[in-house]
C-alpha cells in the first residue's frame, strides 16, 4: 500500500514542468469560464446545453494553438475528449437513466482515470504493486482492481440478463409472473455467487483457506451478525418455498399487501390503502404465521354484511342479494355468489353476501361497488334497511316526584 | 388600523448563508487546486523526482519479481546518490522495449515523458531518430571512459550520442552443476553431452540462436549479406553449415527447442534440462531457485570459430519533456551512474551485468561468473557491427524467425533455407 501511495505521490513531480502546468491551466480556465458563462448566461441566445460544447470547442482551439507553437498538448486534448464524452453521456435519453447512473458513468470515470494514469505511468507497473496478503495469498493492485470491477459488473449488470432468461423460461414453460420473478432473483443470486467464486479464484485464494474463513465466520455469525444472516437465509428459503415471492399478496395487520421485492435482508411490500411501501425483515415471514391469497390461486372470497327489516321474506332478500352481486362487473360468476341469513338482530335480520373476486388487492373497491349495488337493488325492490330508533323521556329525580311533576305540567 | 403582516413571504434568510457557504467552498476548492500549481514555482513543495522508464526485453516478463529486481538495483545506486543529492526520489516504470517508441511518442505529446530512459542501445537510436530523446550532452574527455566501438553503436546519423552507455548484459551458457560436471566448451562437446544423456534446451528465439552463427563460422557471411555484398560459395557453405547444425540439433533426442526463452528457463529451473543459453540478467532468478547447482560458462565455440552472442548494451537516454531542474537531475544521475565507483558497485552487487566504463576492472579471478561474463563480452564484440545494422525491431527479424522455425521442424532443408536466408537479409527495409 505504501508503495502505491508513493507511486501516486510521485506523479506530483510532473507539476514542476511548465508544459504540464500550461495544459492544466488551460483546461481549468476553460472549464471555470464555461461554468461561469453558463450560470450568468453570457451567451443569451444559446440554450443551457450548448455551453459545454462551446467550452470544449474553445479548449480544442487552445490545444490547436499549443500544437501550432510546438508545445505539448496531449494532456489537455485528452482531458477535453473526456469532457466531450461526459457531455455525450448526459445527452442519453432519460429512460436510460438507471443504466447511465449505475453502469455508464462509473465505467466512464474508471476508463478516464485509467487513460490519465497511462499518461504518467505504466498500468502493468502499477498492477504488480503488492498491497498485502489475503488468506496467505499476495494481492496485487491489478488483481484487486480487476476483482472489484468484476464484482461491480456482476452486481449491477446481472439484472437484465437474468430477467431475460427468466422471461424466456416463463414463455416456454408457461410459468406464473411470481415464478418468473422468483426465478429471476435466483438467477441473480446464482450469477453473483459464481462471480464471487470466480473473483476468489482469480485472486488465487485456495479453498482450504475459504473453508477456514467460513468456519470462523459461522462462529461470528452465531454471535454478531446473526440477524443479518438469519434474514438472508430466510429470504433464500422463502424464495425456494415460493410462499413469499414478488407478486404474492399477503395480509399484514389486516391489510392486503403485494410483495414487490424479496431482498437479501428485507422484503418490500406495497400497501394499496395508502400506497405505502413496507420493509419487513425476511425472518418475520419465516417465524410468524402469515395469510396469503396467492399460494395456490389469486382468487379471494370476499364478504359484505347487510341487514333487512323483519317484514321481508328472507328467501326474497337472499335471492335479490345473489342476483345483485352477479351484476357487479368485478365479481366472478364462478364460484357463484352466496347470500346467507346470519342471525336475527334487535331491529333487523342480518344477512351476509359472499362472493369471489380475481384480484385480492381490489377487495375494498369491489366491496364498495357491491354495497352500492345492494342499496340500489333494495330501493328498487322496496326492501327496507332498518336502523335502531330510540325514544327519550325526561325524568325527575327522585323517581317519586316524577308523577307529581307530570301532573303539574298538565 | 391593524398592522399588515406579510404572511406567506418565503424566508430569505437561510438562502444567503448557504449561497455564501457554497461560494466559500468553491473558493477553497479552487485554492486547493492552485496551491500545488503555485507552489511548484518555489520548487520546495514538490518532490525532486527523477522519472525513469526502463525497457524490458521481450524475454522478460513484466511482473512483481522483475519490478522488485529493478527496484533493488535502483535503491542501491539511489541510496548512495542521495548522499550527494539529498531529497531526490526515483520513480520508474517498466515498458516493453518494442513498445518504447510508441509510449514515448504519446507521453512526449503530453509533456509527460520520463527524464531518463534505460533502454537497449538500438532502442535509444530509434528513439533519437524519431526525435523522442535529446542527444546526450557529453564532453570528449568524458567519452574516453567508454569503448569506442560501443559508442559507435550509439551514434545517430548526425554523429551525436543517443544515450550514455551504462551496462552490458551478456549471453552465457547456464548449466546444472550436479548433472554436468564440465560445461560444453564447443558445439561438438554440446552434442556429445546430449548423446551421453544430458538434456539440453534451446529457444527458437533468433536472439538466443545467433551465438551459433559465430561458432559455425557463418558470421562473416551474414555480415556480407546484411551489407548487400555478393556472397561466394564459401559464404553460402558457411551459412548452410549453421542451418544444418540447427536442424541436426533438433533431430537429437535430448535437444529440445522451446518456443520462447522463458519456457526454456522454467524447464531449466525445474531441473528437466542440464544446459541452456541464458542471459546474465536472469542469473539472479536462477540462483534464487537453483542455489549452488547453477553453473555459468561462456557459450560453446566452434572448431576455430568463436561464438557470437548478442550482448545488450544498456544506455541512459534523455527524455524531451523534462523541466530545467529535471534535466539537471537526470544528467547528474547519469554521470554519477557511470563513475567507476558506481559501476563497480553495480557489477559486484549484482554479478549480472558488466560495467560500460572500460576503466573499471572486473575481478575475474575471484568470480567464475564474472569471468564467464567478461569472456562472453569479448565473444560478442565480433557481432557489434551486425547489431548496429539490424535493430531489434527490424522487419527482417520476424521473417528470419519464421524461416528458422520451419527449418527446425524439418519443413525446410538447410540448402533451401540458405537461399531464403540470403534473400531476407539482403532485402533492406
Amino acid at each position: 500500500m505504501k508503495e502505491l501511495l508513493l507511486e501516486i505521490f510521485g506523479w506530483l513531480g510532473y507539476l514542476e514542468r511548465p508544459s504540464v502546468l500550461l495544459q492544466l491551466g488551460l483546461v481549468i480556465a476553460v472549464v471555470l469560464l464555461t461554468r461561469r458563462a453558463q450560470r450568468r448566461r453570457w451567451l443569451q441566445p444559446l440554450p443551457q446545453l450548448a455551453y459545454a460544447p462551446v467550452g470544449i470547442l474553445t479548449l480544442a482551439l487552445g490545444c490547436g494553438v499549443l500544437a501550432g507553437l510546438g508545445l505539448p498538448q496531449g494532456l489537455a486534448s485528452l482531458l477535453g475528449l473526456q469532457w466531450l464524452g461526459w457531455y455525450g453521456i448526459s445527452l442519453l435519453p432519460k429512460r436510460l437513466h438507471q443504466l447511465e447512473s449505475r453502469l455508464l458513468r462509473p465505467a466512464y470515470l474508471v476508463g478516464a482515470a485509467l487513460l490519465l494514469i497511462r499518461e504518467v505511468d505504466n498500468f502493468n507497473d502499477i498492477a504488480v504493486i503488492q498491497l498485502g496478503e489475503l488468506l496467505g495469498v499476495a494481492v496485487s493492485f491489478g488483481k484487486l482492481f480487476n476483482s472489484l470491477v468484476v464484482i461491480y459488473l456482476v452486481l449491477v449488470g446481472c439484472g437484465p440478463p437474468a430477467a431475460g432468461v427468466a422471461w424466456l423460461v416463463q414463455r416456454s414453460l408457461g410459468l406464473s409472473d411470481g415464478s418468473r420473478k422468483a426465478m429471476e432473483l435466483m438467477l441473480r443470486y446464482l450469477v453473483v455467487g459464481l462471480g464471487l467464486v470466480g473473483v476468489a479464484m482469480h485472486l488465487g485464494i485456495n479453498s482450504t483457506a475459504l473453508i477456514a474463513v467460513a468456519g470462523g465466520l459461522s462462529v461470528g455469525l452465531g454471535f454478531g451478525v446473526k440477524e443479518v444472516f438469519s434474514n438472508f437465509v430466510s429470504g433464500i428459503w422463502l424464495l425456494f418455498e415460493g410462499s413469499v415471492r414478488p407478486g404474492e399478496v399477503l395480509m399484514l395487520d389486516g391489510d392486503a399487501c403485494e410483495v414487490r421485492q424479496l431482498g437479501l435482508r428485507a422484503t418490500l411490500l406495497w400497501r394499496n390503502r395508502d400506497n405505502a411501501e413496507l420493509l419487513i425483515p425476511n425472518q418475520t415471514f419465516f417465524t410468524t404465521a402469515a395469510t396469503t391469497y396467492t399460494a395456490s390461486d389469486r382468487m379471494r372470497r370476499s364478504q359484505v354484511s347487510i341487514s333487512a327489516a323483519y317484514h321481508h321474506d328472507p328467501a326474497e332478500v337472499i335471492a335479490l342479494l345473489e342476483a345483485t352481486a352477479l351484476e357487479v362487473a368485478r365479481v366472478l360468476p364462478q364460484p357463484p355468489p352466496k347470500a346467507l341469513l346470519l342471525n336475527y338482530g334487535d331491529f333487523a335480520i342480518n344477512y351476509a353476501l359472499r362472493f369471489w373476486i380475481a384480484n385480492p388487492m381490489d377487495n375494498v373497491g369491489i366491496c364498495s361497488e357491491v354495497n352500492q349495488a345492494i342499496w340500489q337493488a333494495f330501493r328498487q325492490g322496496g326492501i327496507e334497511i332498518p336502523f335502531p330508533q330510540q325514544v327519550q323521556y325526561p325524568m325527575a329525580w327522585p323517581p317519586e316526584d316524577h308523577q307529581s311533576k307530570q301532573v303539574n305540567s298538565i | 388600523m391593524g398592522q399588515i403582516v406579510p404572511s406567506m413571504a418565503p424566508p430569505p434568510a437561510p438562502q444567503q448563508p448557504r449561497r455564501r457557504r457554497d461560494r466559500l467552498l468553491r473558493l477553497l476548492g479552487g485554492l486547493a487546486l492552485l496551491v500545488p500549481l503555485g507552489g511548484c514555482t518555489l520548487g520546495r513543495e514538490l518532490p525532486n523526482v527523477v522519472y525513469l522508464a526502463i525497457g524490458a526485453n521481450k524475454d522478460q516478463l513484466i511482473n512483481a519479481e522483475l519490478k522488485q529486481e529493478f527496484q533493488d538495483q535502483l535503491l542501491k545506486v539511489g541510496a548512495r546518490y542521495r548522499q550527494i543529492h539529498p531529497d531526490t526520489h526515483f520513480q520508474f516504470g517498466v515498458y516493453p522495449e518494442d513498445q518504447m517508441v510508441e509510449v514515448m511518442r504519446q507521453r512526449s505529446r503530453s509533456g509527460l515523458a520520463p527524464d531518463l530512459l534505460l533502454v537497449n542501445g538500438d532502442t535509444a537510436l530509434r528513439l533519437r531518430q524519431a526525435g523522442l530523446v535529446d542527444p546526450f550532452p557529453i564532453r570528449k574527455d568524458q567519452l574516453a571512459i567508454f569503448n569506442e566501438e560501443e559508442l559507435g553503436r550509439l551514434r545517430s546519423p548526425d554523429g551525436r550520442l543517443a544515450g550514455l552507455p551504462l551496462l552490458v548484459q551478456t549471453q552465457l551458457g547456464c548449466f546444472n552443476r550436479q548433472r554436468l560436471s564440465e560445461p560444453p566448451a564447443t558445439l561438438q562437446e554440446l552434442l556429445n553431452a546430449t548423446a551421453n544423456g544430458h538434456p539440453m534446451g534451446l529457444s527458437l528465439d533468433l536472439y538466443y540462436l545467433f551465438w551459433i552463427v559465430g561458432s559455425t563460422g557463418a558470421l562473416p557471411a551474414i555480415d556480407k549479406a546484411v551489407l548487400g555484398q555478393p556472397l561466394n560459395p564459401a559464404d553460402r557453405q558457411a551459412l548452410t553449415g549453421w542451418l544444418a547444425w540447427l536442424q541436426n540439433a533438433s533431430n537429437q533426442q535430448r535437444v529440445t527447442f522451446f518456443p520462447d526463452q522463458p519456457t526454456a528457463e522454467a524447464e531449466f529451473k525445474a531441473g528437466r534440462l542440464d544446459w541452456i543459453p541464458c542471459r546474465s540478467i536472469v542469473l539472479r532468478q536462477l540462483r534464487r531457485v537453483m542455489g549452488n547447482t547453477l553453473g555459468v560458462a561462456p557459450l560453446p565455440d566452434g572448431e576455430g570459430h568463436r561464438a557470437s552472442p548478442v550482448n545488450r548494451l544498456r544506455v541512459l537516454a534523455l527524455g524531451r519533456s523534462s523541466s530545467a531542474a529535471g534535466r539537471r537531475r537526470a544528467l547528474a544521475f547519469s554521470f554519477y551512474s557511470v563513475n567507476p565507483l558506481t559501476q563497480r558497485t553495480l557489477t559486484l552487487g549484482s554479478s549480472t551485468v558488466l560495467p560500460a566504463n572500460r576503466f573499471v576492472t572486473v575481478p575475474v579471478q575471484s568470480s567464475q561468473v564474472l569471468a564467464a561474463m567478461v569472456a562472453a563480452a569479448n565473444q560478442g564484440l565480433q557481432a557489434n557491427s551486425l547489431v548496429t545494422l539490424v535493430h531489434t525491431n527490424d522487419p527482417r527479424i520476424p521473417r528470419l524467425q519464421s524461416l528458422l522455425t520451419q527449418l527446425v521442424f524439418g519443413e525446410a532443408s538447410p540448402n533451401g533455407a540458405t537461399t531464403e536466408l540470403i534473400r531476407i537479409l539482403q532485402a533492406r527495409p
